[in-house]
Formats: C-alpha cells, structure tokens, sequence
C-alpha cells in the first residue's frame, strides 16, 4: 500500500449501480493495495453531451473534473454509463492523460461485465500514474478497444508494469 | 518499443492534435504537434520524423500542399492524411501524390493502429530496400580494389568485359595484389550476381580433402563421412566458382576438374548418380603456369581450358602513383576501425612508401598501414612509424658494397620476380638469351 497519503477517489458520474462501484474498490485493493473513496455522484454531463454524435465527449469531462476542488485525493477515476468519444476517435472505453490527475471510464460498451470495467479502471489508472502501452502478452495496460480484445487482457498487470507502478506509487 | 518511431501530428484544431498526442504518448512513440503546414516545414527543418498524420483542411497552407512539399524535401518521411466524411476524392488525390495511407475523422483506434502497423511495415521494407539497394551499388562498383594508374585502369576495363561473358578467366598476380577481389568485381557485375560466388583456396587444402570439398560424398564413402554432404560444385550453382592458387592442384584433380568442365556433371564421392551442374570458373594463381607446363606439372589441356581469357593484376611497385591513394584509403578504414583518430601521412613517410618495392603489395601495404596506426603516438603517421619496412633487398645489397657475384644474382631474382619467373620476358630485359639465363639461374641457385 502507498506510504505517502496516496489516495484514490471513485467518481460516479449519473447513475452507477453500487454493484460496479465494489467491484471497482475490491480491484484495486486487491491488485495495488490501494484503498478506494467513493465520492458523491455528479450530474450527468449534459455539457458534454454531442447530439450529432448522440455521445459524450470524454476530454470534456475529464476537464470539468480537473477543475472540481477534491484536494485529498491524489486521482480520480469517473464512471459513466454512457457512450465516450474523444474528438479523432469514434468512441473510447475509457480515456486518461499520462500522469493526469483524473481519467474516465465507460460501462457503455462494456456488456455489463464488471470484470471488464475493473480492467479498464486499472488500465486508466496506469496512464494517470504514466504507465504507457505494453506490448506483454495479457498486461492489463496492453492496449485494447473493444470487449474481444479486452478480454484477452488479464485483470493484472504484467511484473514489468507492476514493478514500475509499486516505484511510482511509493515516490 | 516505439521509441525509435518519431511522430508529427499537423492539425489546427487544439482537441485533435491532443487527442492524438496522447494517444501517440501512450503507445510510447516520439510524437510532437503542430498547429499549421508552416509550423510543420519548420519542425521538419530541425528533426527527422518518420511518420506525419496531416489534417487535409487547415487554413493557409492546406494538409495537400503539406504533404507535396514534404514528399518533395523529405520522401522518407511517411504521411497519413486525415480528412472528413465526404472528401474522399480529396483523399485519393493525396493518396497519388504520396501519401501512404488516410484516415476519415472520426475513427476508430483500431484503424489508427492499422495504419500505424502498416505504416511500420512499408518503413521497415522501404529502409531493407535502400539497404540492399546500397549494398548491390557497393558490390558492383570496384568498391575495393583502388588505383587510378593506367595498370588499374587496364584491369577495370578487362572486368567488365569479361564479366559479361561467361568464359572461365584466369587472374594472374603476385601473392597480395587482389586476386580475389578482381574475381569478385568479375562475379558482381556478372549476371550470375545473385547466385552463389564459392571461393576455394586450393593451395590451402590437401588433394583428397579439396577433392570431397568440391565434389561433395555421400555417407560411408570414406572414414568419418557420418553424412550426405554436397560439394562446392553442387553448392554454387548458377553462380561463380574461384579457385584461388589453381596451380596447386594435383594431376589427378586436374583431370577431374577438366571432366567436370567438360561434362558439366559430377558424381560425388560414394555415389554412382551423376548430377548436372551449371556455374562459372575463375581462377587465379601467382605462379607461372607456362612453367609449370614446361616442367610437366601442369596439364596443357586443364590450362587452355581454365585460361580462355587472363586477366593480369599488376604488382604495386609497377604502379606506384597508386600507393598514396592506396595508404590514404588503409589510413582511413584502420583510423576508423581503431577509432584512432590518425589524420594523415606525413612527406617523408609517403615517400618511403612510394619508394618501397612491396614485395607483398596490397596487402603488405595495409598491414604496414594498420600497424603504423595502433603504433603511433602522434596524428600523423612519420617515418619512424613505418621503420619496420626493410628496404629490398637489392637496395640492402648496394649500399653493403656487395661482390659482383652477389649483385648478380640479386639483380637475377629481382628481375624475374618483377617478371613473374617468366623466362622470356626476364631473359629480354637482361640482354641475354633463355638458355643462358636457365644456366644463371642454375649457377646462382636461384629459385621461386
């Protein structure tokens, strides 16, 4: 477990069934040791809302939370259930910016599995911590963007990553 | 992994060139932005990229004239042009002025890591291309053998003839002068190139070990042939065999390499099935065959046979003007390849060499450069650097007061030396006839 006041918050964005937001708590304690808060659900974001898309605009969102005031919590990961795009792509499962502070993650695409959003969480959490793409075979931080590929990456991340995260993590 | 890969994403929308950015960082590439065509030229300018992804709309210059001017200053560069629904027309345009692939905004990441993967590839073959490509010009030209003297000049003139033709070429030289290369010029710019070019050193290997080398044996023909094994002959197929101090061989290899050149078939050594063969025969030696025919060492047939076409290396005291460019170019590769930064040769020490009789030419002339290099202390190679050069010996002689006799028969063994040990040429420039020079060197004991 981080030593040094590393904390966690999980943002749920609209509606998020408690079921996920466990799962979600119990990922990363059980893979990183890291304890989770989850914060008061915000509004959905009706700001981002593109209505040619019928979709909502991830870097949009992660913007508005970047501005939000939650000085104890190192990152943030927001939970939507909604369909992200980002303006280049056209949709995302889950979108962060290397060694950001807050990312976003999606349960639009994800089927309802919670096993799927759990490695999404994971995988976005590495970028905010500024893990880059693996090429390990499994590595939750192997790049993926769609559920196949998805679930052909472990909930885990490879000893490489981990390795790196543990360092990042304790500095 | 994607490090070496550098990136530049060219849009004037902020979100776009972002979103990519990041992506780009988070697959772990070298990736930069910029805002406009110009800012791109400009970055250009400074850095090698390997990959650019153009918007094709963008106010002043557009993502087309970007993409021409970049074909047109830097075509390594690949790029990729991103465009919206409905201006696919504009995309083949680009497409057919050079751009390797596009993309229709928005996509999915799954494309863009498509375009990337081919993208990757068509670098990966387009950088073997220009290697091979660089390789095949350094094979085809006389990439190694240096002189600009009119000898050399000869001897370039005969390779390319002769390389067109498919006749067995003997190359006549003394040891060091680069017989093998002059047989491998004959090999590149023959249109066997891409075959196999085979050389064997005949001088080097033992008749019943040259003879199961080239005729390959099958398993059992002799004591240790645990296996099948194709022979030299078999191996080059299509290509060239170089049989490098071809006055070496035995009587008996002779006539079994004449029947090979005959017959064009061989039967290795344990089997009775004979196998067609094609190649090209060179061959090289520094003795005297004519010689060696008249001793009865050599068989008149094989020789008329190997011998259609000769081609004579000179040695390098008989093309002096050579040696500076030749000691520059050693000074260079040793200098490089010690990473000893030696910049040149000094007067005194070039003249030295100049003057030197090289009685190993070329390959004398390297080692004495090479170990000038690792030896000296200084910059610049001076005559103590290369003070382990004896001067010949008839120089030695002369300046010892030697008795006439010695002189002689110094001036004897240098003549014929720098003649090959050809008798009539020797006898010719001494002034006196065969026989009488066949008795001088009886008399003197002189031999090659």
């Amino acid at each position: 477990m981080p030593s040094n006041g590393f904390s966690l918050g999980i943002q749920p964005i609209g509606e998020i069934d408690n079921f996920f937001l466990k799962v979600i708590t119990g990922s990363f304690l059980g893979e990183l040791s890291i304890k989770t808060f989850i914060l008061p659900p915000l509004k959905s974001p009706e700001y981002a809302f593109n209505k040619r898309k019928i979709q909502y605009d991830a870097g949009l969102i992660i913007n508005r939370m970047e501005k939000m005031k939650f000085p104890e919590y190192t990152k943030i990961i927001g939970i939507i259930d909604a369909d992200l795009f980002i303006p280049v792509f056209s949709y995302v499962l889950g979108e962060a910016r290397m060694k950001g502070r807050c990312a976003i993650i999606s349960l639009f695409r994800l089927e309802n599995n919670p096993e799927r959003m759990a490695k999404v969480a994971l995988h976005e959490f590495g970028h905010l911590m500024n893990l880059k793409h693996c090429q390990e075979k499994g590595c939750v931080m192997k790049f993926s963007n769609n559920v196949e590929q998805l679930d052909s990456n472990f909930s885990f991340f490879c000893e490489y990553c981990i390795d790196q995260l543990n360092y990042l993590l304790k500095k | 992994m994607n490090q070496n890969m550098s990136i530049m994403v060219v849009d004037d929308e902020l979100v776009v060139r972002e979103s990519l950015y990041h992506w780009f960082d988070r697959e772990d590439y070298h990736v930069e932005t910029a805002s406009s065509g110009d800012e791109a030229l400009k970055k250009l300018m400074k850095s090698n990229f390997d990959v650019l992804f153009v918007d094709m709309k963008m106010p002043g210059m557009s993502g087309f004239e970007l993409l021409k001017k970049t074909k047109e200053l830097y075509p390594d560069a690949a790029v990729v042009i991103i465009t919206a629904y409905g201006s696919i027309d504009t995309a083949v345009k680009a497409m057919k002025a050079g751009a390797s692939d596009y993309l229709l905004k928005p996509f999915k990441p799954d494309q863009l890591s498509l375009v990337m993967e081919k993208v990757l590839r068509q670098k990966k073959m387009n950088d073997e291309y220009t290697y091979l490509k660089g390789q095949l010009s350094k094979n085809n030209r006389f990439n190694d053998i240096i002189g600009e003297s009119d000898a050399m000049k000869k001897v370039y003139s005969m390779i390319t003839e002769v390389a067109k033709t498919d006749a067995p070429i003997l190359i006549l030289g003394e040891t060091g002068t680069g017989k093998e290369l002059v047989a491998k010029a004959i090999h590149a710019k023959s249109l066997r190139c891409s075959f196999p070019f085979v050389p064997i050193n005949c001088g080097a290997l033992p008749d019943s070990l040259l003879e199961s080398e080239l005729f390959g044996y099958n398993k059992g023909a002799f004591t240790g042939a645990n296996q099948n094994r194709k022979g030299f002959l078999e191996v080059v197929s299509g290509g060239t065999l170089f049989l490098d101090e071809i006055g070496e061989i035995s009587q008996k290899m002779q006539v079994d390499l004449l029947r090979v050149l005959q017959d064009k078939k061989i039967t290795r050594l344990g089997d009775t099935r004979q196998i067609d063969i094609e190649f090209r025969l060179l061959s090289a030696t520094r003795q005297n065959l004519d010689e060696k025919i008249v001793s009865g060492d050599f068989r008149n047939d094989f020789f008329y046979r190997i011998n259609i076409i000769s081609i004579e290396i000179p040695p390098l005291r008989n093309r002096r003007e050579d040696i500076p460019l030749l000691a520059q170019h050693f000074l260079n590769k040793y200098s490089q390849e010690t990473t000893r930064k030696i910049e040149k040769i000094d007067r005194n020490a070039m003249k030295y060499l100049i003057d030197y009789d090289w009685p190993g030419n070329v390959r004398e002339l390297e080692n004495a450069i090479e170990r000038a290099v690792v030896l000296t202390k200084s910059k610049t190679i001076s005559l103590d650097d290369i003070n382990f050069l004896k001067p010949s010996s008839s120089n030695s002689l002369i300046s010892k007061n030697a008795s006439l006799k010695d002189m002689e028969r110094e001036h004897i063994k240098k003549i014929l030396e720098d003649n090959n040990w050809n008798i009539s040429n020797a006898a010719n420039i001494l002034g006196v006839s065969r026989s009488t020079l066949h008795r001088m060197i009886k008399r003197h004991h002189l031999r090659k």
